[in-house]
């Protein structure tokens, strides 16, 4: 008797299974896929750059400042704070700015970069500390998440390296 | 299934017998080939279809020879080595290079690889942050976000369980070509110890991942990363990394398998091979010895492209739990003792039945996932011979 109930659930599981191969893609998948997606889950700062907190309109184009990001305890990088400047055709072709990043009606630090003509062309610039949260690089680029210059289609990310932990 | 006998091994079915039952699985084809026939360009039409046709014929064979493992190599390997020819060639004409800029990291422009899954679990459930740079929801510059990609590989993984090795990923094709090229092993004694390697790199690159938040294998073990993508070279740290690539790669890809006949890659390093292992515990098909039958032969062992059965589990008469039921060890068999199986059926009772459903089942993932991959790759190599 046990055998036999054994089996009949065996089978039962089997087809069940084959019915589930013919929902992967028709609604399984996509169903799957729309958990994970409004699960609350978000992409670790230390590449997306965490999250936006105000906006600075400045001549023809606008400056968004995202929260400081801090490392967690034992990954590679320092704490840094993003900057993004767009749109990219705004800007002129040498960029010089004195940024208040925290806030408090003060510049933090001052900013210069070059954009070259060639969108492919890798950036550089320097970055001036005007206070003793951030840091300066004289000449900063795309060598490291905590401590960038790139250009991501219409928009010059910066990361500026904190002192802060 | 009339013809399915209570003793093991398959017999041959009649060419009418096996279209009708092929029938299914070509409707099945022609509605995930469908999308495919809907795209504009010559090219992607002849790739749906010759790959459609390509798939259809093999399942056919499979129904009408009995034979599983033979016919499901020829569907892998060309996976494995068309793979990397659609997904080079896409990143060629996005970036123009297989190197992933930083540009493209910060942006959430890399593309999700179902091997960085088991090195996500435990930073996402500590802070729900998911340590990979790349786009949760699929994006116009990149379709393969880690929703999607989670989405398919856990749905084929409750259909497959750790036969997911054997019709689904897109690498292990290399592997089992290069294994293919030679009749006989060179080598032939191999450390039984071998197949608790990827275990442990699994547990290592899974606690090491959740201690510095960034996909290890990916960053420094992937031996795929040579044919697929890499983090673009431009220091000391970055050109150790593709180093490794290319030595992991020409080691476990190539050499080792000519010598062995064996994938060791996926059988002897693979942590996410490991990792699917894990599901076979859940997934109602698997294979086993018919005791009554066995002579201790150890064919079966000596076929297995993974070492997923030794002396002790024949004796026990079962495979052990990394095995990606690719069939060869049934086919292999003289005695007709290693047998397809239904969790909690009689073994060696009406294996061919067992076979059938898995195979409906699992040919179904391939064709969806396999197949679409082949076809891509297809179409950009006929976009290279007729275009340049």
């Amino acid at each position: 008797m046990r055998v036999r109930l054994l089996s009949i659930l065996g089978y039962t599981a089997a087809v069940a299974t084959l019915l589930v191969a013919l929902l992967v893609p028709l609604k399984l998948m996509g169903g799957i896929a729309a958990v994970v997606a409004h699960a609350g889950f978000r992409i670790d700062p230390m590449y997306s750059g965490g999250t936006a907190l105000r906006t600075l309109q400045s001549a023809g184009y606008k400056l968004t400042i995202y929260a400081p990001v801090y490392p967690h305890r034992l990954q590679r990088g320092k704490p840094f704070q993003q900057v993004v400047f767009e749109p990219v055709q705004a800007l002129p072709a040498q960029v010089t700015e004195a940024i208040d990043m925290n806030g408090d009606g003060q510049p933090d630090v001052r900013v210069t970069f070059r954009i070259p003509s060639d969108a492919n062309a890798p950036l550089h610039g320097s970055v001036v500390a005007l206070n003793s949260i951030c840091q300066s690089v004289p000449d900063i680029s795309n060598n490291s998440f905590s401590e960038l210059l790139a250009r991501t289609g219409d928009r010059i990310v910066l990361r500026i390296p904190l002192n802060l932990k | 299934m009339a013809n399915a006998k209570t003793t093991s091994q398959p017999v041959a079915r009649s060419m009418g017998r096996s279209l009708l039952m092929t029938l299914p699985m070509a409707l099945w084809t022609l509605l995930m080939f469908t999308p495919g026939l809907m795209k504009p360009g010559l090219n992607q039409h002849i790739a749906a279809v010759l790959t459609g046709a390509f798939m259809v014929w093999l399942f056919y064979r499979m129904l009408r020879t009995g034979q599983t493992y033979r016919w499901r190599r020829i569907f892998f390997v060309a996976l494995g080595f068309l793979f990397p020819v659609g997904f080079v060639a896409a990143l060629l004409t996005l970036r123009g290079s297989m190197s992933i800029p930083i540009e493209h990291m910060i942006s959430g422009d890399t593309p999700f690889c179902y091997m960085v899954i088991p090195m996500l679990i435990i930073p996402a459930a500590l802070t729900h942050t998911l340590a990979f740079p790349g786009s949760i929801l699929p994006t116009p510059s990149n379709p393969h976000s880690i929703a999607a990609m989670i989405g398919l590989w856990l749905g084929m993984t409750l259909v497959l369980g750790k036969a997911w090795c054997a019709y689904g990923c897109f690498f292990g094709g290399l592997e089992e070509g290069f294994a293919s090229i030679t009749r006989r092993a060179r080598i032939r004694k191999l450390d039984e110890r071998l197949r608790l390697v990827p275990w442990a790199v699994l547990l290592a690159i899974v606690l090491l991942s959740a201690a510095i938040f960034e996909p290890v294998y990916c960053m420094w073990l992937c031996p795929f990363k040579t044919v697929t993508e890499f983090p673009a070279v431009h220091d000391a740290e970055t050109a150790i990394q593709f180093g490794v690539f290319v030595l992991l790669f020409t080691g476990l890809v190539v050499v080792l398998p000519f010598l062995t006949k064996k994938r060791t890659q996926c059988g002897f390093f693979c942590p996410f091979g490991a990792f699917q292992s894990v599901f076979n515990k859940i997934n109602i098909f698997d294979i086993r010895i018919d005791r009554t039958r066995c002579v201790d032969c150890g064919l079966c062992v000596v076929k297995c492209p993974t070492m997923a059965i030794n002396p002790e589990s024949v004796n026990k008469g079962e495979t052990l739990m990394s095995c990606m039921k690719c069939g060869a060890c049934v086919d292999s068999c003289q005695k007709d003792a290693a047998v397809w199986h239904i969790k909690g059926t009689e073994v060696g009772r009406n294996p061919e039945r067992a076979r059938l459903l898995f195979l409906y089942a699992a040919w179904a993932m391939a064709t969806m996932f396999g197949g679409s991959v082949i076809a891509n790759g297809l179409s950009t190599l006929l976009h290279l011979i007729f275009r340049g």
